[in-house]
């Protein structure tokens, strides 16, 4: 034990005399960190939460384009904006700014709109109920109009939606217009006041879910996604200063004086991993702050940790000695300083897109989600997802520590192997 | 098994991945406690080599090698604990003290806090090395850091010292310093091997000494003896010389 002691001593001391490096060490994932979060941002609103932006010209001001505008807002898939009036130069305007993009959808709702739907109601029950009742024809056959005017770069399909879930509204709007029509003339009839009111909500409401064995339904943030994506990419970019901190021991002869002492080569790296899973470990928790007080001043959400600190802990140790363990891996089988950080920053890089430290893995393209299942880093951000979005606890986070556990053997074995069998450890 | 050997190698050989030619053939010695013995050789002789088998750094290919009675290839942590090793690199961290590098590898030895701290003292005293301390070797000159590279390698006070080419790159007071350590050091009966280039250090300093010359032993005995084995010598490089050629080797 006490070798081992020795091992974290040095090791300590020798990081504590660069503090330059550690300071880049720390320093640089935090300001990726906070860029790609950044530039992710708008990318990730518009999987998530970000609504389109409608602009309203109602000359209606009436009960239609109120229910219309109401009903939209509460859709929370828009963003409306309404002018009213009966102006024309609003219209124009309208169309200007649809047309410049501020606004990605226009709707013009004309006067009487409301009365037409109304009279026609009316027209229809009183034919309905007494068919002896003359019937103005006119008013039966009457439409109102609404005009829709896109920004030209919108999707038809886009357009489609947009116009289908509109018809649905003026559609429920019409049936309460009728059902009141049909209440006054039922109270006419049986001279009772019947306070009855249209039902608000519908029939039949539908239970949506997203189906991914990814993220079970959930869909990040770009604070919630980039804070363990780069958590995970400064923790493996840590192979780097221990990939060079062991081939520097190997070619200045401390590690061959080393191999001399009754000392193993295991006590030796360990000494290095518990080092360097410290500094991996205060490199996350610095992550986690600027996640969580530092992004809502760049107008960015704040990160949710969830609530399971022990969970929040092993993933983050588990990662970390991944992270580790592959750095000891790289300086035991590279035989050059620049061999080491070429492959290890390399490397570091694919092994980021193929987890998804970039682009989500529940966008990634079928193949490349399955590929994905066997990066490391996918391990630790699927576990930190669950951690953040789920509230997850240490047993269900389970698979995700066991794989980066079992990395870490596998690397710090295969780096006992290469001491034992290359001439050059 | 004879006692008195401190060292003894039987048909050792060693041929490095891709070569063909054995750095070193069929080598046999014994080197025997308390001895203070050199190996010479021109540059690719094998001396390095063979320090290095003895030191468990690589392993022969071929032979055996008895380190006061223990098998290398069985008794290793055994052989760890009675060798201490020098070698030729300043194989010392450049960013430590020269207190932190000596307590370093004095900890892995297993050496108790108290002893290695009174250990340290005395060594960096008898080396001249008291006001250094606590400078970082990064600080320090070469002869300096050589005299660290030394107390590093025998810190635990080992039965057999291993030194190659303990006194390259120095000035003539450091080398002469060293000397003299080593020779009270083995006048305690640490049994110390030597290799070096310097011929008048190890006529100086050895009791005993063989010269190899392509991984093969050439000629071995008390320096005196092999002057007056060859009559038309008249020093240690003079036989040196004649042992081994004036050619020039890679």
């Amino acid at each position: 034990m006490k070798k081992l002691f020795a091992s974290v001593y040095k090791e300590g001391l020798l990081l504590l005399r660069d503090i330059e490096g550690v300071l880049v060490m720390f320093i640089m994932p935090l300001i990726l960190l906070i860029v790609i979060a950044l530039l992710q941002h708008k990318s990730f609103q518009n999987i998530t939460e970000e609504k389109i932006q409608v602009i309203v010209v109602d000359f209606d001001r009436d009960e239609l384009s109120r229910s219309l505008s109401e009903g939209m807002t509460n859709s929370h898939m828009f963003e409306i904006t309404s002018v009213s009036g009966n102006d024309s130069t609003l219209l124009e305007q309208a169309r200007k700014d649809v047309a410049g993009g501020t606004y990605q959808i226009g709707i013009f709702i004309p006067p009487n709109t409301t009365s037409v739907v109304k009279s026609r109601a009316v027209s229809l029950v009183q034919q309905q109920i007494n068919s002896a009742i003359k019937t103005d024809l006119n008013n039966l056959n009457a439409q109102g109009q609404i005009d829709l005017f896109f920004d030209p770069i919108t999707k038809e399909s886009f357009r489609d939606l947009v116009k289908s879930t509109l018809m649905q509204f003026s559609a429920s709007v019409e049936k309460r217009i009728i059902f009141e029509a049909y209440s006054k003339f039922i109270d006419a009839l049986t001279n009772q006041s019947s306070e009855l009111d249209y039902p608000t909500t519908p029939a039949i409401q539908f239970n949506e879910s997203l189906v991914s064995e990814y993220t079970s339904g959930i869909v990040p943030n770009s604070v919630q996604h980039n804070v363990p994506a780069w958590i995970l990419f400064g923790m493996f970019l840590i192979c780097i200063p221990i990939a060079g901190n062991i081939i520097k021991e190997r070619s200045e002869g401390s590690l061959a004086r080393l191999k001399a002492i009754p000392v193993t080569y295991l006590q030796i790296m360990s000494g290095k991993l518990i080092v360097f899973v410290g500094i991996c470990l205060i490199q996350a928790l610095l992550m986690i702050l600027v996640g969580i007080f530092i992004m809502p001043f760049l107008n960015l959400p704040k990160l949710q940790v969830g609530g399971n600190i022990v969970a929040l802990f092993s993933i983050s140790l588990a990662s970390a000695l991944a992270a580790t363990g592959y750095g000891i891996l790289i300086g035991s089988a590279a035989t050059t300083q620049i061999q080491a950080s070429a492959f290890g920053s390399v490397s570091t890089v694919i092994i980021a897109a193929i987890g998804g430290a970039w682009v989500p893995v529940m966008i990634m393209p079928a193949i490349m989600q399955k590929i994905s299942a066997f990066s490391p880093m996918n391990w630790g951000i699927h576990g930190y997802y669950e951690v953040f979005l789920r509230n997850a606890d240490t047993l269900e986070i389970l698979p995700d520590l066991g794989k980066l556990i079992m990395f870490a053997v596998i690397c710090v074995g295969a780096s006992l192997l290469f001491r034992k069998y290359a001439k050059n450890v | 098994m004879d006692e008195k050997i401190a060292v003894n190698i039987r048909h050792l050989t060693k041929i490095y991945k891709g070569s063909t030619e054995p750095a070193v053939d069929d080598l046999n010695l014994q080197i025997y406690k308390g001895e203070f013995y050199g190996l010479l050789g021109p540059n690719g002789a094998g001396k390095t080599t063979t320090i290095s088998i003895i030191s468990s750094l690589i392993k022969p290919t071929k032979g055996e090698v008895f380190i006061d009675g223990y098998d290398l290839m069985k008794d290793l942590p055994a052989i760890k604990r009675i060798i201490g090793v020098v070698p030729q690199e300043i194989a010392l961290y450049e960013k430590l003290t020269a207190f932190e590098n000596l307590y370093y590898f004095g900890r892995l030895y297993g050496i108790n806090k108290s002893d290695l701290h009174r250990r340290i003292d005395f060594l960096l005293e008898r080396l001249g090395l008291v006001k250094y301390k606590f400078t970082k070797l990064i600080n320090c000159s070469g002869g300096i850091k050589r005299r660290i590279n030394l107390i590093a390698g025998m810190i635990h006070l080992p039965k057999i010292l291993i030194l190659d080419e303990p006194v390259v790159g120095i000035d003539v007071q450091s080398r002469n310093l060293i000397k003299e350590f080593l020779k009270e050091l083995n006048k305690d009966n640490t049994t110390i091997i030597y290799t070096s280039h310097i011929m008048e250090d190890a006529e100086k300093l050895c009791s005993r000494l063989s010269i190899l010359d392509y991984g093969k032993l050439v000629e071995q005995g008390a320096p005196n003896e092999l002057i007056n084995k060859n009559s038309d010598c008249s020093s240690l490089e003079d036989v040196f010389l004649k042992l081994t050629g004036q050619s020039l080797r890679d």
